[in-house]
């Protein structure tokens, strides 16, 4: 394998895991951009999003885009209704809403333990075979996912860059108190938001699922990651998000390729460690005032 | 009124005593969750196996008393902090009789000194050589670890299937180290290069960096011992889609099963795996059959295995006459030979390894997988495989 093959094939295998880590990153970002909650159970909504599809595209045979509109609809609303009954009345304090996220995780990762057992799952592909140019070689499993994700960004970009929801969001974002006198119902725009978080979440566990499989456990290093990747693009930020997500693939894939998995985990956190003192409202994140 | 009341919680208390005095605990630690979940649940379902057939039969009888079997089980999340956190629970709490597990050297290493120190026998599929130690004499292990097998099984790689640059990944930890140096030597040996390996992060499901960093260092064969099952299963499809087309070996460590349901038959097909005893004996397909019977899904070989060894102490204690004088029973189990398992029969080695007899033995093969099936390509013994 020449030295043009090899980073070829990193960037096309950082892509697919940085889309992967955007997604997860977008919806834990958003939350804390509007609510100020670290969401700690955001892994668990992928995790839930990864069953999902098991049920739906493996053993019910659904289109796969049934799958997906199903994983955003089911998770979306039971976020919603997370957000209204548990964290609603622990708005006001902040880490109360954390513990709380954190209670939500463990009981949604046990529960998935014991209805579904711990064993993994596996799917089908979504389009099986390989791309082969020249020796360079990839899936289209893979590629598939690269392009689901681009799409559900822009959609995501989209809604919140022209519906009149997304700008509300935007607004309660920026200014709680500004956006309730301009008449915003900010105590319906949370739930929304959350529940448009754990979608996301749910969107990437369906998306990975035929790539990675299934088991209660499978949201645990995608959260983790989702943390480094808010962290590195500015918490708060979901621009920053899309870029730290793309990044943190990029350098976990030249990382591990050229260097080995051990350097690259220490580069990684070193990576964010070193913006934290150069930038520590992170890439793209603004300074609170 | 109250004096009947007063009466009844009195007869149930003495009653509750009595029953307690005649149970025996045994514990339990390994992996419940997680990637290597698989093997945990075998060894789960071995102990609960055994202790169904003995109480089913009215209990143990060992000198004068009856004994039913409890069982107390404990996830160690394949990690040595949780495995000593539970056998801690097991010894100091639960008094159990012997412990079956823990699985993964880093958590045998963690624990073996708090087991040896208070005389519990542990039946242990840990592959680290402390876990047949003239030093832990109460340790036992029902399976056999890569130091035994991987010479004769790699040696009939590289003669047979011609493997000149092996490359291979293990988890970074003790347990990966050890099995990384036992496979490495053991193909240096054989005359292969297996100077590519790379080390991950256990819980890390895409690989495909370290699989493009290993297949750019020229690999011919790709060896999957090291990996727990749904880790070995990954690692197997994603090589395919890297479009590695040359052979992958799994030496040690059934998981044949759930590589073949996470990478799919397609991936798997020409895969050779380690079968940790002949898969065709009567007496396996019906421990198989029991257990898909009782818990769906595959078996893992690891189970009629741990089933053998803890019958074999639960034999120990009845010759014994005792199910807390660890030396005697220990005694005891050395002298048991030709006992038959559902795996076959079993016999003790580990002298020419390590100075002890407390390595169980049955004769192993080499399978390659067929049409979504392991079919048997050679039979071995300590020294060889034909």
């Amino acid at each position: 394998m020449d030295i043009t093959t090899l980073l070829v094939q990193s960037g096309v295998n950082g892509l697919v895991i940085g889309m992967m880590y955007a997604l997860m990153a977008i919806g834990f970002t958003l939350v804390f951009g509007i609510m100020r909650i670290v969401n700690f159970a955001h892994g668990e909504f992928y995790m839930a999003g990864a069953f999902i599809a098991f049920f739906t595209y493996a053993q019910w045979e659904l289109p796969f885009v049934a799958t997906i509109l199903i994983a955003i609809a089911v998770v979306g609303i039971a976020g919603a209704i997370i957000e209204w009954v548990l964290i609603r009345p622990l708005r006001t304090d902040e880490l109360t809403g954390m513990i709380a996220t954190l209670g939500i995780s463990v009981v949604l990762q046990n529960s998935a333990l014991m209805f579904f057992g711990a064993s993994p799952r596996p799917m089908p592909e979504v389009v099986s075979g390989l791309v082969r140019m020249g020796p360079v070689v990839f899936s289209w499993s893979r590629v598939f996912v690269i392009v689901a994700a681009a799409f559900v960004v822009g959609i995501f970009w989209l809604f919140m860059q022209k519906s009149k929801t997304g700008r509300a969001m935007r607004a309660v974002a920026q200014d709680q108190e500004a956006a309730l006198i301009q008449g915003i119902d900010v105590g319906r725009i949370y739930p929304f938001a959350f529940g448009l978080s754990v979608a996301l979440a749910a969107v990437a566990g369906a998306l990975m699922a035929p790539v990675f499989s299934v088991s209660p456990f499978v949201g645990t290093a995608p959260m983790l990651k989702a943390f480094i990747v808010v962290i590195l693009g500015g918490l708060g930020s979901v621009p920053g998000a899309l870029l730290g997500g793309l990044l943190l693939g990029m350098i976990e894939s030249y990382g591990a390729t050229f260097l080995g998995s051990v350097v690259a985990d220490m580069l990684e956190l070193g990576l964010v460690i070193a913006i934290l003192l150069v930038r520590p409202s992170g890439l793209m994140g603004k300074k609170e005032a | 009124m109250k004096l009947s009341a007063l009466a009844f919680g009195a007869s149930a208390l003495a009653m509750a005593s009595a029953a307690s005095a005649d149970t025996m605990t045994v514990g339990l630690v390994g992996p419940l969750s997680g990637g290597a979940a698989a093997w945990g649940s075998a060894m789960k379902a071995a102990i609960e196996f055994a202790a169904e057939d003995i109480n089913a039969a009215g209990g143990l009888e060992v000198g004068g008393k009856t004994y039913t079997i409890d069982i107390a089980a404990y996830d160690s999340h394949y990690n040595p902090n949780d495995a000593l956190t539970a056998v801690n629970r097991l010894v100091f709490e639960d008094e159990a009789a012997f412990i079956v597990g823990p699985l993964g050297s880093a958590p045998l290493a963690a624990l073996v000194p708090t087991t040896t120190e208070n005389k519990k026998i542990t039946i242990t599929a840990g592959f680290t050589p402390v876990a047949a130690a003239p030093e832990y004499p109460y340790s036992f292990r029902a399976v056999l670890p890569t130091e035994v097998y991987a010479k004769p099984q790699i040696n009939w790689v590289v003669k047979s299937l011609g493997a000149e640059k092996i490359g291979s990944l293990f988890p970074n930890d003790e347990t990966g180290q050890a099995m990384s140096n036992d496979i490495s030597s053991a193909y240096e040996a054989a005359g292969a290069d297996a100077s590519a390996v790379e080390f991950y992060e256990r819980g890390r499901v895409d690989f495909v960096p370290l699989l493009t960093r290993l297949l750019a260092q020229g690999i011919d064969t790709f060896e999957l011992d090291g990996s727990p099952p749904q880790t070995a299963g990954l690692l197997v499809r994603q090589l395919r889609e890297l479009g590695f087309e040359g052979n992958i070996v799994r030496t040690g460590g059934d998981a044949t099963n759930d590589i073949l349901a996470v990478a799919g038959p397609d991936a798997s097909e020409g895969l050779y795996v380690h079968m940790e005893f002949d898969g065709g004996l009567d007496s396996v397909q019906d421990y198989q059959a029991r257990y898909i019977e009782a818990y769906g899904g595959t078996m893992n070989a690891f189970s009629p295995l741990f089933y053998s060894n803890i019958n074999m102490v639960f034999e120990a204690m009845k010759a014994a006459g005792t199910i807390s004088d660890a030396d005697a029973i220990v005694a005891e189990m050395a002298k048991i030979s030709g006992y038959e398992g559902p795996a076959g029969e079993v016999s003790w080695i580990g002298e020419d390894f390590w100075g002890t007899k407390r390595q169980q033995f049955v004769p192993y093969a080499i399978g390659k997988v067929t049409g979504g099936k392991p079919e048997v390509v050679a039979t071995c013994t300590v020294d060889a495989c034909e």
